[in-house]
């Protein structure tokens, strides 16, 4: 059984939805952890979920950083244990430094409720393996999501692969109609130097069902299981 | 001692500043001849330090750790002992 903990701060609002998703994904359980008894001993995998920590007061994520939760996640992801965060969560990894970059308010101003695409760019990741340029159908739902970060980093994620996914269009052009908040190089989601930790703007975990009209989040959330009764880490390094 | 911080959080030059872009339109049609705008905000600290060096380092914690993201702002900050109640 692999066993996935569900972080919730306050203002988390996706923990729920993650913990119905991975319900569907065989021999899979998950345990939703309070950020303040967050202690990941025994989890074999993290989600950071989407929401509004904290009420996103002085910037989306910000004061989630210094949460005891965070510091727990610096700790399991060092051992290299998957990390995913989406949406809020991402906002959280990367103020937290656990990703590069940040994200901003998005170009247009306002805040973006749609469906999207985005294509897998690498499956050096425990939750992209086997989803090599992948064109992946799924929500975003977020006003802080346009993804910045000084041009040197941004050069080092591109030659390193570490871009994970890249807003498209459906047939996986990366084009500016097909980028939905203004993020650079329409980047909507990466990896850490070790490929554990990957954070993106989307959300896998709203369409993981026919029923929630699309199964593609499915496919990046199912991928947990696979990395972890398979070699681990060898898979993705 | 007690002190009182000031803390100006602003996104840096090089970073897109949408909110200052559409307060810049909205200005031009008031029909000003407004070039550039750039937001950023205060943050007004009270707390206390054994000194005034002790009160600087600490501030530098506030604006370097939390107050501000060095990835995207810059900050700049003033610091005065707090007047007498």
């Amino acid at each position: 059984m692999t066993r996935v903990a569900l972080l919730r701060y306050p203002g988390t609002w996706s923990e729920r939805d993650f913990a119905h998703a991975f319900s569907l994904v065989p021999d899979v359980e998950t345990q939703i952890l309070w950020h303040e008894e967050a202690d990941l001993r025994g989890f074999d995998a993290a989600i950071v979920p989407g929401g509004f920590s904290y009420g996103d007061y002085l910037r989306a994520g910000a004061i989630a950083k210094i949460s005891p939760a965070t510091k727990e996640l610096r700790r399991f992801a060092a051992e290299g244990k998957p990390v995913l965060g989406s949406c809020n969560g991402f906002q959280i990894l990367c103020e937290a430094g656990l990703l590069p970059g940040a994200l901003l308010r998005n170009a247009s101003l306002e805040y973006r409720c749609d469906w999207i695409h985005i294509r897998v760019e690498s499956d050096r990741t425990p939750w992209t393996a086997g989803l090599a340029s992948q064109v992946l159908r799924m929500p975003i739902g977020h006003g802080e999501g346009c993804y910045v970060a000084d041009p040197d980093t941004i050069a080092e994620l591109e030659e390193k692969g570490r871009v994970v996914f890249r807003y498209t269009d459906e047939r996986g052009a990366a084009t500016p109609e097909a980028n939905p908040n203004g993020s650079t190089a329409n980047i909507a989601g990466v990896a850490n130097a070790d490929g554990n930790v990957v954070g993106l703007m989307p959300h896998p975990e709203r369409c993981v069902e026919t029923l929630l009209g699309g199964t593609d989040g499915y496919r990046v959330l199912a991928n947990v299981g696979h990395a972890l009764a398979g070699t681990g880490r060898a898979l993705y390094r | 001692m007690r002190f009182v911080a000031t803390l100006h959080v602003r996104t840096k030059p090089e970073v897109r500043d949408p909110q200052g872009e559409a307060a810049l339109g909205a200005l031009r049609s008031l029909g000003l001849d407004v070039s550039k705008v750039r937001t950023g905000k205060e943050i007004v600290v009270t707390f206390e330090a054994v000194d005034a060096h002790a009160a600087e380092d600490a501030i530098r914690v506030m604006g370097n750790e939390l107050l501000a993201n060095p990835v995207i702002e810059d900050y700049e900050y003033d610091v005065k002992e707090a007047a007498a109640a």
